[in-house]
């Protein structure tokens, strides 16, 4: 168990003379039996992050700590953490036993017995134990998984290191799995880092996520703080299913100019914004009030494109323009039982409260939802 | 309806095993000839067609058994060379090609262009440095402590030549099985701290069984009927291998058919066995499973 540190680590690979950067000049701190989950887009340098902290590939700069050492220069076998891939990566040739104590015969110097014993405590831990005498071929995706978690529990490592590893499972499995491998990691308290793309998995499982887009560090924080308070307008359009709702605009006084509507800005919204010109105005889609009654400067009367119902609740895309033959929308939910229907005219209201301010030009946030009103919020709707 | 279109469907069938049937025994003909002329006298081959069986008075084991006496110390040396070449391209090749797919170094490419160019080299063109070179490398005197070895210079000599021609094309064959393993096992092995001995000899070796049913089955056969070489680097008669053994069964004066047949087919005997030995491996090998 140990505290995990990226000190401004920098991985560049070598492409035919051109230098492309995976990894630009991150750092994070992970303490002890912390479940941080790295996720971003594909291609976006998470993958590659989690292989300098392996061993795989080597840093181009920086320095990486694990329970205060520098390991960046150690090899992969010396550094005392475990991965689990997202094809598993089994040895089909060993039984699911083989496969668990492989690691332990070849890195340590327990006797047969106590390898024996360790493998039966991670089987047992992890469901497996009749399957022990059987090969990695005759198991199902789920199984293989659970060997896959099993193999590096066994190992004791200081720090887990997790590349997608629920990305091959269905989707009820893995929403299962989801919690079995938050309970374990609960357990075990190991310092865990769990790269994924599925900003579901990063909202439910980490006690931390950390957004990386382009190699670049977006973001560090709770997946709440990552939701309601999103450093930029990446995060914010990354975070949150559906995505929040974005509209270029500009500042002319006490109002907000969009191609669409106008939005009168409080002083509070005002004071954030300062000097600035052009903006980027944002609200989540359940921060849209559907059918508002009272008639403000927050209020607008649009026309529903298409609803995608999901049962708990729907999605309704909406428009300001609906003359227009691919009209522009904005998203937002409403129970599932509420009954609104594409062409129906409704009036929608973007709460003061809610609404987040980007700057256009560095998709800096200027201003995010009020918090302390968001209790309020969520009666109304 | 359903009748007519049972009748129409068995007279495909029909037609279609007829085809089968005179293919069968087209391409079978000259093998069921071969059988069956091993088994007559040489009356018996005269007086009768080649493919018809033999009656009770031209019936005769004679042909065999004075062709397995002729081969007989053929069939040892071609032995003696042929399994060792072929177990050690093989192994090379798996090693060179573990070497080539799973761990980087510089010249990498150049060493996989030298590889392949090798496959290429037709045996006719190295006839001349072959026996140069194996006019210089003294074996006799080398392996002088080792009397067994030091007097079977020439199959020493066969052995190594096979061996280093067939290590490209193992190679090429290992290449490719080796590049459809998931990389992230390795990876998986890597971390669980095996080196890259161990992980050879525990991962990739088991994982190879199908490929090298592929590699020995093919090496054994090449190298069992090679005879070109033998006859540049044997020079002492009592190394004589089979194929070689086999062209002398020919005599000058007459042809005996049925002793040709019967030595042929001893001939042809332990590359059958290997088949059948590494079959069920090679399918699997060659329809790429394993991995």
């Amino acid at each position: 168990m140990a505290e995990l540190t990226l000190d401004h680590i920098t991985k560049t690979f070598d492409d035919g003379g051109d230098e492309i950067v995976a990894v630009d000049d991150v750092s994070i701190d992970i303490s002890d039996g912390e479940f941080l989950v790295l996720v971003g887009p594909s291609g976006c340098g998470k993958s590659t992050t989690l292989r300098t902290i392996a061993g795989l590939e080597s840093i181009t700069d920086g320095e990486i700590r694990l329970g205060g050492d520098r390991i960046n220069d150690k090899r992969p076998q010396d550094r005392n953490t475990a991965m689990v891939f997202q094809s598993y990566a089994l040895y089909p040739h060993m039984t699911v036993r083989g496969n668990m104590a492989f690691g332990l015969e070849e890195s340590t110097d327990l006797s047969d017995d106590e390898i024996d014993d360790r493998v039966t405590d991670a089987a047992e831990m992890m469901g497996i134990a009749d399957l022990l005498d059987r090969k990695p071929g005759e198991l199902s995706g789920g199984q293989q998984q659970r060997v896959a978690l099993g193999r590096a529990i066994v190992r004791n490592p200081e720090a887990f290191l997790m590349d997608e590893p629920l990305a091959n499972l269905d989707a009820k499995l893995r929403a299962q799995m989801r919690t079995e491998l938050q309970r374990i990691q609960e357990d075990l308290g190991v310092t865990t880092i769990y790269v994924t793309h599925d900003q579901t998995e990063a909202m439910t499982m980490g006690d931390r996520i950390a957004i990386l887009d382009d190699g670049e560090l977006q973001q560090v924080g709770t997946p709440l703080e990552c939701y309601h308070e999103p450093a930029n307008l990446f995060v914010a359009g990354f975070i949150g299913e559906p995505s929040m709702n974005t509209f270029d605009a500009r500042v002319d006084g006490a109002m907000l100019v969009t191609d669409d509507f106008e939005y009168d800005l409080s002083q509070r919204h005002r004071d954030a914004i300062g000097a600035r010109d052009d903006v980027v105005f944002g609200i989540r889609p359940e921060d849209v009030e559907v059918g508002a009654e009272t008639a403000d400067g927050h209020t607008y009367e649009v026309t529903v494109d298409v609803v995608e119902p999901k049962g708990d609740e729907n999605y309704v895309h909406m428009t300001f323009d609906d003359d227009h033959e691919t009209p522009d929308t904005f998203t937002a939910t409403i129970g599932g039982l509420r009954q609104v229907d594409a062409g129906d005219s409704v009036v929608v209201r973007f709460p003061p409260e809610a609404i987040h301010v980007f700057d256009a030009d560095s998709g800096e946030a200027v201003l995010n939802r009020s918090l302390d009103t968001a209790e309020g919020v969520d009666l109304v709707l | 309806m359903a009748d007519t279109t049972d009748s129409g469907l068995g007279l495909n069938r029909i037609g279609l095993y007829a085809a089968l049937a005179l293919l069968v025994a087209f391409y079978l003909s000259p093998l069921e000839s071969a059988i069956m002329t091993a088994f007559k006298t040489q009356t018996g081959f005269f007086e009768t067609s080649p493919f018809v069986p033999p009656t009770p008075s031209t019936f005769t084991f004679d042909a065999w058994g004075q062709a397995f006496e002729r081969l007989e110390q053929g069939l040892v040396n071609s032995l003696l060379f042929t399994i060792p070449a072929t177990v050690l391209s093989a192994t090379l090749g798996s090693l060179v090609a573990y070497g080539l797919t799973n761990t980087k170094w510089r010249g990498q490419a150049f060493v996989l262009v030298l590889l392949i160019a090798g496959i290429f080299i037709p045996y006719q063109s190295v006839l001349v440095p072959l026996s140069r070179f194996w006019s210089i490398v003294d074996v006799a005197s080398l392996f002088a402590w080792l009397e067994p070895v030091a007097n079977r210079e020439g199959l020493v000599a066969l052995a190594v030549t096979h061996t280093a021609y067939g290590i490209p094309i193992t190679t090429l064959l290992f290449r490719a099985h080796y590049q459809a393993l998931d990389d992230s096992m390795l990876e998986a092995a890597r971390l669980d701290g095996a080196s890259i001995a161990k992980i050879y000899a525990r991962i990739i070796l088991p994982l190879s069984i199908p490929m090298f049913a592929v590699a020995l089955i093919y090496q054994f056969t090449n190298i069992w009927n090679d005879l070109l070489f033998a006859l540049v680097l044997v020079q002492n008669p009592a190394n004589d291998v089979v194929t070689m053994s086999l062209t002398s069964l020919q005599g000058s004066m007459v042809s005996q058919y049925n002793l040709q047949m019967a030595g042929a087919f001893i001939t042809a005997l332990p590359t059958l066995l290997v088949y059948i030995f590494f079959g069920e491996q090679f399918a699997e090998g060659v329809a790429g499973g394993g991995a």
